[in-house]
């Protein structure tokens, strides 16, 4: 019987011990990391036409607009050393994360989500990463990833809209203003533009790899140079200027 | 037709003093480039406001006689330049400085000597600040300057500013963390692949307009790269 009864009670404690270590071993490998990680939040009321430059090194950037005169910054950092001190100059808000930690050694990745009134103009960098921009209808639109990233712009309107890294895919679903300027160009990756069935624009599309599909876009005035890497022509009355070029990636016009 | 030969015959193309044939060729270059037709329709502009406003300015009272003695003072400074250096036994720098008499007065000796320091302060912050930005040697626009020159000299050039980032890389490439080298050598080696593959269809075709293009792009990315990167 105090046998049956200590042996009840080592298995108690063994299962006990066992919990315990279960749960620590699932709280810190969880715990670790997110304590690692550090947060910044910061409002910034400004008027309905700010321009924003953001130059990150490594991480995500996410742009989104919202109904409110204020810009919202939030960045996640991966490092606790990295250092932010966004700048605001009359009608411009200035994240230079470069400039904020040089000399500080590597800060990791840095996470952004940016919301802005919808006519914000943003210009948008980073050495690696991705770049989303959503629903803005500002003057310009850059998004510039120097290495690695796919860019996607999704309901965007501006006049001037670049977007440019080595590798990565390209996303464009918007609508080209009239005069608007709209260049989009990867070393390494596909390209894709949705832009309603009406639109109107001279069009220099090249890719080596003659994979050009210019869709429901196309017409007869498209002139083929190079033995199909290159298309040059009009849409419509051809009054804004359209350049996509990728080297090995595909190009695709589609309708939205 | 490149982009510089273009350039060159935009002025022709406006003043209306191409053949039929040349025209044609660069109406085709300019439907298909966008930079060139900016500066055609640049110089256009400028042509067309040169000409509305021709005579609002007023010209001398005698236009024909101010252009005459000008001629005769360009005619009069060729003949005179070879004269001199035939008449005139050369007297060296220093022999010419030694054999003057110097008189100078208390304010100008000192605002000589003021002058000297600001000379050598001035030529001591721009050397530091040189050294401390650490400027090419050649123009880092390597591409843009190239103009018509042969793809494997363009390349050439190009390397030149291209080692001197690649240079400044290496330095710094030992704070980065290894997926951001990783990162680099990856696309760098992209890069490389189409820089490489644009001089091996230009070799096979040195006509080809879509390869000169990528060449270009491709030698422009490069050096932005390395440029973004070396100040990590």
């Amino acid at each position: 019987m105090k046998t049956r009864f200590m042996t009840r009670r080592l298995k108690h404690c063994a299962c006990l011990i066992s919990t315990s270590v279960l749960i620590a071993s699932v709280f810190f490998s969880e715990a670790v990391p997110v304590s690692a990680q550090q947060r910044l939040s910061k409002r910034y009321p400004v008027g309905k036409n700010i321009r924003i430059e953001l130059k990150n090194i490594s991480g995500t950037i996410t742009v989104e607009s919202w109904n409110r005169d204020e810009i919202r910054l939030t960045a996640t950092m991966e490092s606790p050393t990295a250092h932010i001190v966004p700048k605001q100059l009359d009608e411009c808000l200035v994240v230079d994360v470069m400039a904020d930690n040089r000399g500080r050694g590597d800060v990791g990745d840095v996470n952004f989500k940016l919301q802005v009134p919808v006519n914000c103009s943003v210009d948008l960098e980073t050495r690696r990463g991705q770049i989303n921009v959503n629903n803005i209808r500002g003057a310009s639109v850059r998004a510039h990833v120097s290495s690695e990233g796919d860019i996607e712009l999704s309901n965007v309107t501006a006049s001037q809209v670049i977007a440019q890294n080595t590798i990565g895919n390209i996303f464009f679903d918007g609508e080209f203003s009239r005069g608007g300027t709209y260049e989009f160009k990867s070393t390494k990756g596909d390209i894709t533009v949705r832009i309603p069935g009406d639109s109107a624009f001279r069009l220099v599309a090249a890719s080596s790899a003659r994979k050009i599909a210019i869709g429901p876009f196309w017409n007869n005035g498209f002139k083929a140079i190079g033995d199909g890497r290159k298309y040059v022509g009009d849409v419509g009355d051809g009054r804004s200027s359209v350049s996509v070029t990728t080297f090995s990636g595909t190009i695709t016009f589609m309708r939205r | 037709m490149n982009c510089e030969k273009c350039q060159e015959l935009i002025g022709d193309l406006l003043d209306g003093a191409l053949s039929r044939h040349d025209e044609l060729i660069l109406n085709s270059h300019l439907e298909e480039c966008l930079d060139c037709d900016g500066v055609r329709k640049d110089l256009a502009s400028i042509v067309s406001f040169c000409q509305a406003h021709r005579g609002e300015y007023e010209a001398p009272p005698n236009e024909q006689a101010l252009w005459l003695r000008i001629s005769n003072v360009i005619a009069s400074e060729k003949t005179q330049a070879p004269a001199n250096n035939s008449a005139t036994p050369r007297r060296s720098f220093l022999s010419g400085l030694m054999g003057r008499s110097w008189e100078l007065s208390l304010p100008q000796l000192s605002a000589f000597a003021a002058a000297i320091v600001l000379v050598v302060s001035l030529a001591t912050v721009v050397g530091l600040r040189r050294l401390e930005t650490g400027a090419p040697p050649v123009s880092p626009d390597g591409p843009h300057t190239a103009g018509a020159a042969s793809p494997s000299d363009r390349v050439w050039q190009q390397q030149q500013v291209i080692s001197y980032w690649n240079q400044r890389i290496e330095v710094n490439k030992a704070r980065w963390n290894p997926e951001m080298r990783e990162t680099f050598d990856r696309n760098m080696k992209v890069i490389d692949q189409a820089v490489n593959e644009s001089i091996n269809e230009l070799n096979r075709n040195p006509h080809d307009e879509v390869s000169e293009q990528m060449l270009n792009e491709s030698l422009n990315d490069k050096l932005s790269l390395l440029k973004e990167f070396s100040d990590l």
